[in-house]
């Protein structure tokens, strides 16, 4: 009798952390995605935190010194996003470098609370005509 | 003169090192098994060569680390001439040939000294076979898979240095060490429950024998950690010192298990059950070493792409799977030895609250264990790349938390077996009366946070609980004697090192959980931008941006501002935070500035470079209250595992151990 009352409370006991482990691991599993697979569903990452991983676009960065707020486009080559980010662009953060920025988009605007500078050695960007190995270039930057 | 090769003459040491400990596995298990003492004996003979031998290679490591010889592969691959010499002795555990060369070296130090040291019993011979055999997996791999002494035919004239982010700290000289020497202690208790599941002696002989072990490497791991909290506080520059990274978690999991072990041998130490369970809990500690060795080693945390990095995360991943299986394999073959007869009489009891606090650090590295492996098995299943952020593992793990803190109160005041009803009810409502008040006290004060109101409320319980101990053990003893209070509390803490030992480390525990709470509930974090010769308000301080400087030492360049700190007009102190870089082709590495107070830290870290030309910098601030009591109270829980390991040999293990004899043992 003993041993039944024990054995439901553990199965119960299990029961209730499976479910509330399972619903954090839900609201808290971040996607690693490039700007190309979120123009393949922007509506399923609306809103949604994820890491976003590209290359800085030439010719696209300002950074407002005074309010400390930097907005750049980030690339792979097929799709370019602007993102928004609130702080000094880190230490070797360049153009066409590799980044990865951790925020939401907001109707096609990034907006990053968290940015990493990658230095990709082994990711060449494509030459004129080639291909683009976008796999390449997100297994480079993680 | 002749001409020494230290290439060829640490391989040497390896490759002998590692046929001692071939013949040492070999030769006492099978000296056990037909009871021939004199290859028992040298078995333990080869143990001592093994570890001199050992240690010949890493005096030959060091001895090419400072002579800069880079013929040898492990110095032309992570040394550097211009390093400062404590740089140069770290990084043999700098990189991953080196760090398995520090854990083989301490392993067979750990087998040398069981050998010269342990009692003679049935259990022996197979123990040190065991540290033995797992000497033959980490020498093997050095041997033959990630030999630091390969010689380079071609040596270059100077190497790229250690990892910036370990040589901007001398944090790392001490926390490494720390890990494995908490590792390879952890070994001897596995070796010993090994023992006593083939010998079929699964009683409390094994863990009587390994106690002193179990908590040193306990000592040592909790020791390693708290350094690398305050490692990684000291160098990451975001002011905080966790961040359930894949590398924290896994050095994070034998703990837990571990903290359960140490908890449940007492069950069955007193009360003979749990039997199974410990062997089951000392097995996972073990393992889950070698799996976090193999997860962060191989890359596959970061990737399972990059399985690719080398074969020594696959042996590790087989040696891992070896363990396991074999362990299990053999707690299976002995279960009709193993299982438990007794029965629990009451879940109100001592040894019911030790299930309980076993059953809440199962689920924590369950927890964790499943968070750090999620993001491998969705990249396995669908190809997409995640990770499982803090998020997840604050939610899981605070709840849980809180109730190893409301045990951890409750726990030591029941008595074993069963609680009379009238002594528990005056201890629970002193406890709740505790827990009421100074929850409802932080709560005026200001604290309306969740976490950190019951985290103080929790405290005040545990306080409490600590009291009704001590004053329950102190208050007849002080009736008997004729004595003062303090020489009676004096007498105490000699006589009864164990449990004064586990009160001390109760209350750093308390410690550390306040400056977890409030340090991570009540930080405030900002970016400041400030022009030179101007200042900033912050919490209450005034920043002012005096002015920038360069400094140069053959190993590393630094620059950065000097920033004035002002509280109400008077000077506080002065921060230099910094850009340093070592070498040309290294990476600067951000270096934040602390001013450490007993209630909050201010921490600058340097977001923007700093040139000849820069007229502004820009600051991340971070004010995190509390945060050194981790630290000191890190520091109260070794003083309080030293303490309980002080001493001679304690009357109740002698106890346990006499009565053990008739149960377990062969008929």
């Amino acid at each position: 009798m003993k041993k039944i009352v024990y054995a439901l409370l553990g199965v119960a006991v299990l029961a209730v952390a499976g479910f509330l482990i399972s619903k954090a691991l839900q609201s808290s599993l971040v996607y690693f995605i490039l700007p190309s697979e979120y123009a393949r569903d922007t509506a399923a990452f609306e809103g949604k935190r994820v890491r976003l991983g590209g290359l800085v676009q030439a010719g696209s960065v300002r950074f407002d010194d005074a309010k400390l707020h930097l907005t750049f486009q980030i690339t792979d080559h097929l799709k370019d996003y602007p993102v928004q980010y609130d702080g000094a662009p880190p230490d070797l953060f360049q153009e066409n470098g590799g980044v990865v920025i951790e925020g939401r988009f907001h109707d096609g605007v990034f907006v990053g609370d968290n940015l990493l500078v990658k230095h990709s050695s082994d990711y060449h960007p494509p030459a004129d005509g080639e291909p683009i190995d976008v796999d390449a270039l997100k297994e480079s930057l993680r | 003169m002749f001409d020494l090769e230290l290439g060829p003459l640490g391989s040497a040491s390896v490759f002998l090192a590692f046929g001692l400990a071939v013949y040492g596995a070999v030769a006492g298990i099978v000296g056990a098994a037909r009871r021939d003492a004199r290859l028992q004996t040298s078995a333990r003979l080869a143990a001592v060569a093994g570890f001199i031998l050992a240690t010949a290679a890493v005096v030959v490591m060091q001895a090419a680390l400072l002579t800069n010889d880079f013929s040898v592969t492990y110095v032309a691959g992570h040394s550097r001439i211009a390093s400062p010499t404590w740089v140069k002795v770290v990084t043999m555990w700098a990189a991953l040939e080196g760090s398995i060369l520090l854990w083989s070296w301490l392993l067979t130090g750990y087998t040398a000294l069981l050998a010269v040291t342990a009692p003679l019993s049935p259990l022996r011979p197979y123990a040190i076979s065991i540290m033995q055999a797992v000497q033959v997996f980490f020498l093997g791999v050095l041997a033959f898979i990630a030999n630091p002494f390969k010689v380079v035919p071609l040596p270059p004239l100077d190497g790229p240095g250690p990892n910036e982010l370990l040589q901007n700290h001398w944090m790392m000289a001490v926390h490494p060490l720390l890990m494995y020497l908490g590792f390879v202690g952890l070994t001897v208790p596995f070796a010993y429950a090994m023992a006593a599941l083939i010998t079929r002696r699964p009683g409390t002989e094994w863990m009587a024998q390994t106690r002193r072990w179990t908590l040193t490497g306990w000592g040592f791991l909790s020791g390693a950690i708290v350094a690398g909290g305050w490692w990684s506080y000291e160098v990451l520059g975001w002011g905080g010192y966790w961040a359930w990274d894949p590398v924290e978690n896994v050095s994070f999991m034998p703990w837990l298990t571990a903290t359960a072990f140490i908890h449940s041998v007492q069950v069955q130490e007193r009360r003979r059950m749990l039997k199974p369970w410990n062997v089951l809990l000392i097995v996972t500690t073990f393992s889950l070493s070698i799996l976090g060795t193999f997860l962060t080693r191989s890359g596959v945390v970061s990737s399972v792409h990059a399985f690719g990095n080398g074969p020594v995360g696959p042996a590790f991943l087989v040696f891992f799977l070896l363990v396991t299986l074999t362990a299990f394999g053999l707690l299976a073959l002995r279960w009709d030895d193993v299982r438990d007869r007794a029965d629990l009489d009451s879940i109100v009891s001592r040894e019911g609250s030790f299930l309980g606090v076993n059953i809440l650090f199962v689920t924590l590295t369950a927890a964790v264990l499943l968070g750090t492996l999620f993001p491998l098995i969705v990249e396995a299943f669908t190809g997409d790349k995640v990770t499982v952020g803090a998020p997840f593992f604050d939610q899981t793990t605070l709840p849980l938390w809180l109730l190893v803190l409301a045990l951890m109160g409750i726990g030591p005041l029941l008595p074993w077996r069963r609680a009379e009803q009238q002594r528990l009810a005056r201890n629970l409502a002193l406890l709740t009366g505790a827990l009421v008040v100074s929850g409802a006290l932080a709560w005026l004060l200001g604290v309306h946070k969740v976490y950190p109101a019951l985290t103080v409320a929790l405290a005040g319980y545990n306080l409490m609980s600590l009291y009704l101990l001590l004053s329950g053990a102190l208050v007849p003893r002080l009736r008997l004697a004729n004595r003062g209070a303090l020489h009676v509390l004096r007498s105490y803490a000699v006589e009864s090192r164990r449990r004064v030992g586990s009160m001390i480390v109760h209350f750093a525990v308390v410690i550390v959980a306040v400056g977890v709470a409030f340090s991570s509930g009540y930080r405030v974090d900002e970016q400041i931008r400030l022009d030179f010769g101007s200042s900033a308000e912050f919490s209450g301080y005034t920043l002012t941006a005096v002015d920038r400087f360069m400094e140069r030492t053959p190993a590393r360049i630094s620059a950065g501002a000097v920033i004035e700190v002002t509280r109400g007009g008077r000077p506080v102190t002065t921060l230099r935070p910094r850009l340093n870089l070592f070498g040309e082709a290294g990476r600067t590495v951000p270096t934040p500035a602390v001013y450490y107070t007993a209630t909050h830290d201010l921490y600058l870290n340097l977001n923007s470079s700093v040139g000849p030309d820069t007229t502004f910098v820009v600051l991340r601030v971070v004010k995190s209250p509390l945060v050194t009591w981790i630290w000191v109270g890190g520091a109260i829980l070794l003083f309080g595992t030293a303490y309980s390991l002080g001493g001679g040999r304690r009357p109740a293990t002698a106890r346990a151990v006499a009565g053990e004899k008739p149960e377990g043992a062969p008929a």
